[in-house]
């Protein structure tokens, strides 16, 4: 039961760190990332791989980030003066590219035998469960700061007008392609955490589904509040990861056709909130000023 | 020179196999203003209707493929009418997610009913042809013959009927249409239907290409877009140019990098695209800041 409630946990965080990331690219600029799941696999890569040459794991960790940082602040160069069409098309084929990449090329990644025996930062399932709750608090933290800062306004405005913060003296291009960048390293974290906590990693386990669970926390949660974001991750995301468990007691439907049916729900469930409820479960936060009453005369 | 004809017919039956597709995102997307990422799903739900006509209750293939192509048509009829419709007055990002969330549900429903495991149609294997040292199979002829009918179909409607105009003028100018007395849901409507069917008709040939199986439809999904885009995505015919010049250059492309890289080729035309003429070969600049 304590192993349960550890796994559960575990992914629970590292899944609301990618919706988190997300929320800055999507919920706050308004930039729809689908490879959201590339950007996570390249973290989960460099982390193995870096760690594996013998260097310190926090060392991997940061190359991690930093590698996925930059590779999204030059993916969202690509589409950067195009519509939001361009970029969800661009990063959905940076990220099946960089899969095709991870299954052929075994030189770099082993291809479908995966690299196993990968380190863990820290040793003890409580220590690393501590680990994934603290990345967690930071990517909240760093996102709040982030939110009620000018840079938090600056994306705001992005997202619902270009043209009026370009007209107010805002650099648009430059703008997002740090946004996008801080997001995608936000996303290198929750895949350095992967790698390190299932210790194997193989191409399978990286595909459109972890975008769909970032896309989720996020609808669900509400579009740019990182508060609702957290929320959702502890409600929708914990009861979506443990229907993973449920595999040995359904016994009337293969655990595949249990994977299908989590992925219908998900879609339905995308598909509801948009409709239904698209401010989610918290607002997003505004600035409130207060308005001096009119003076009568 | 024979082998450089085989490689040029060989891209010209892969980029008609993308053509159908990329066809019905741009019919779609120059009529509602919206990126249809379900196209990849739709194409394999479509090929998977077929198969339950054609293996599940034993028809043969023709039959099959007319019910499997009105059932599909039909599917993006009503997934319009739960899904996009209630979201057509909110900005096209948001039906944008909702698409993917279309994609999952359609996707997901097929490994449901039918397994991850590839199927095939039954159907008799035969031997290739040989036209003047050209070697052709059955299932390319097929391909190529299919694939050109429904284009030049969807092309007659579109130019020069009755309601290929009013779609027309949908796409052109939605409240001026309204105007006119154009009933807009009407035409969107034929409009998916239009594009379930193609993408049914694209994953049937797909299907007897190679094999079905449930991520048979997303595999394409960068391949149609890139296509679409290379056209010039508010120019629907303009697509299955597009379609055509990626899939010779894909086939090209063979001769120096592997085979399973594919769309990381369409991936390098779409980027190299987007950065010198994003607006496609036919189509005219519409940027934004």
């Amino acid at each position: 039961m304590t192993s349960y409630l550890f796994s559960i946990l575990v992914l629970v965080s590292i899944a609301g760190i990618a919706a988190l990331a997300l929320n800055l690219q999507w919920g706050l600029t308004g930039m729809v990332n689908f490879g959201l799941f590339g950007f996570y696999m390249l973290a989960a890569y460099v982390y193995a791989q870096v760690a594996a040459t013998g260097a310190s794991p926090w060392l991997a960790l940061a190359a991690a980030i930093a590698l996925t940082g930059v590779a999204g602040a030059l993916t969202s160069l690509i589409s950067l003066r195009l519509a939001d069409d361009y970029l969800a098309i661009v990063t959905l084929g940076f990220a099946e590219c960089l899969r095709l990449v991870a299954i052929h090329e075994e030189w770099l990644t082993r291809g479908s035998l995966g690299i196993a025996n990968i380190v863990r930062p820290v040793a003890g399932d409580g220590a690393f469960l501590a680990l994934c709750l603290v990345a967690l608090l930071l990517s909240f933290g760093l996102l709040e700061v982030i939110a009620r800062a000018p840079l938090g306004r600056a994306a705001r405005a992005l997202r619902d007008d270009p043209l009026v913060a370009a007209t107010t003296g805002k650099d648009v291009m430059w703008l997002r392609v740090k946004l996008f960048g801080i997001g995608a390293a936000i996303t290198g974290v929750a895949g350095a955490l992967h790698a390190s906590y299932y210790q194997y990693i193989d191409p399978t386990q990286f595909g459109p589904i972890i975008t769909a669970y970032a896309f989720m926390g996020v609808i669900i949660g509400g579009r740019g509040s990182n508060r609702g974001v957290i929320v959702s991750a502890f409600t929708v995301i914990l009861l979506l990861e443990g229907t993973r468990f449920l595999n040995d007691h359904v016994g009337w439907l293969t655990p595949a056709q249990l994977a299908a049916l989590r992925l219908i729900l998900i879609g339905v469930g995308l598909i509801l909130a948009l409709i239904y409820r698209p401010q989610g479960l918290v607002p997003e936060y505004r600035l409130k000023v207060r308005v001096p009453a009119p003076v009568e005369g | 020179m024979i082998d450089t004809l085989q490689i040029l017919f060989n891209g010209v039956v892969s980029g008609l196999l993308v053509a159908l597709p990329a066809l019905a995102l741009a019919l779609t997307f120059s009529v509602l203003r919206f990126a249809n990422f379900a196209i990849g799903a739709m194409l394999t739900a479509g090929a998977y209707a077929i198969y339950a006509f054609n293996a599940g209750l034993g028809w043969p293939l023709l039959p099959s493929a007319l019910a499997g192509i009105v059932l599909g048509g039909g599917v993006a009829m009503l997934v319009d009418r739960l899904v996009y419709r209630p979201l057509r007055e909110r900005s096209p990002v948001t039906l944008l997610v909702a698409s993917m969330g279309v994609a999952f549900v359609l996707e997901n429903l097929v490994r449901f009913v039918a397994g991850n495991a590839p199927v095939g149609y039954a159907v008799d294997p035969a031997r290739p042809l040989r036209f003047a040292g050209l070697r052709v199979n059955h299932e390319q002829l097929l391909i190529v013959g299919i694939g050109i009918a429904s284009l030049a179909l969807v092309w007659i409607v579109f130019r020069f009927t009755a309601l290929g105009r009013a779609m027309r003028a949908v796409a052109d100018n939605a409240p001026l249409a309204a105007a006119r007395g154009i009933v807009a849901n009407r035409v969107i409507g034929a409009t998916w239907f239009i594009a379930g069917a193609l993408a049914t008709t694209a994953g049937m040939l797909i299907g007897l290409d190679s094999t079905l199986d449930p991520q048979m439809g997303w595999n394409y999904v960068i391949q149609v877009f890139a296509a679409a885009i290379l056209g010039g995505i508010s120019h629907p015919m303009a697509a299955v140019a597009g379609a055509l010049v990626l899939g010779v250059s894909a086939e090209l492309s063979t001769l120096v990098i592997a085979p399973h890289y594919r769309p990381l080729v369409a991936f390098a035309v779409l980027t190299v695209l987007l950065l010198i003429r994003p607006w496609g070969i036919f189509g005219t600049a519409r940027l934004a800041k």
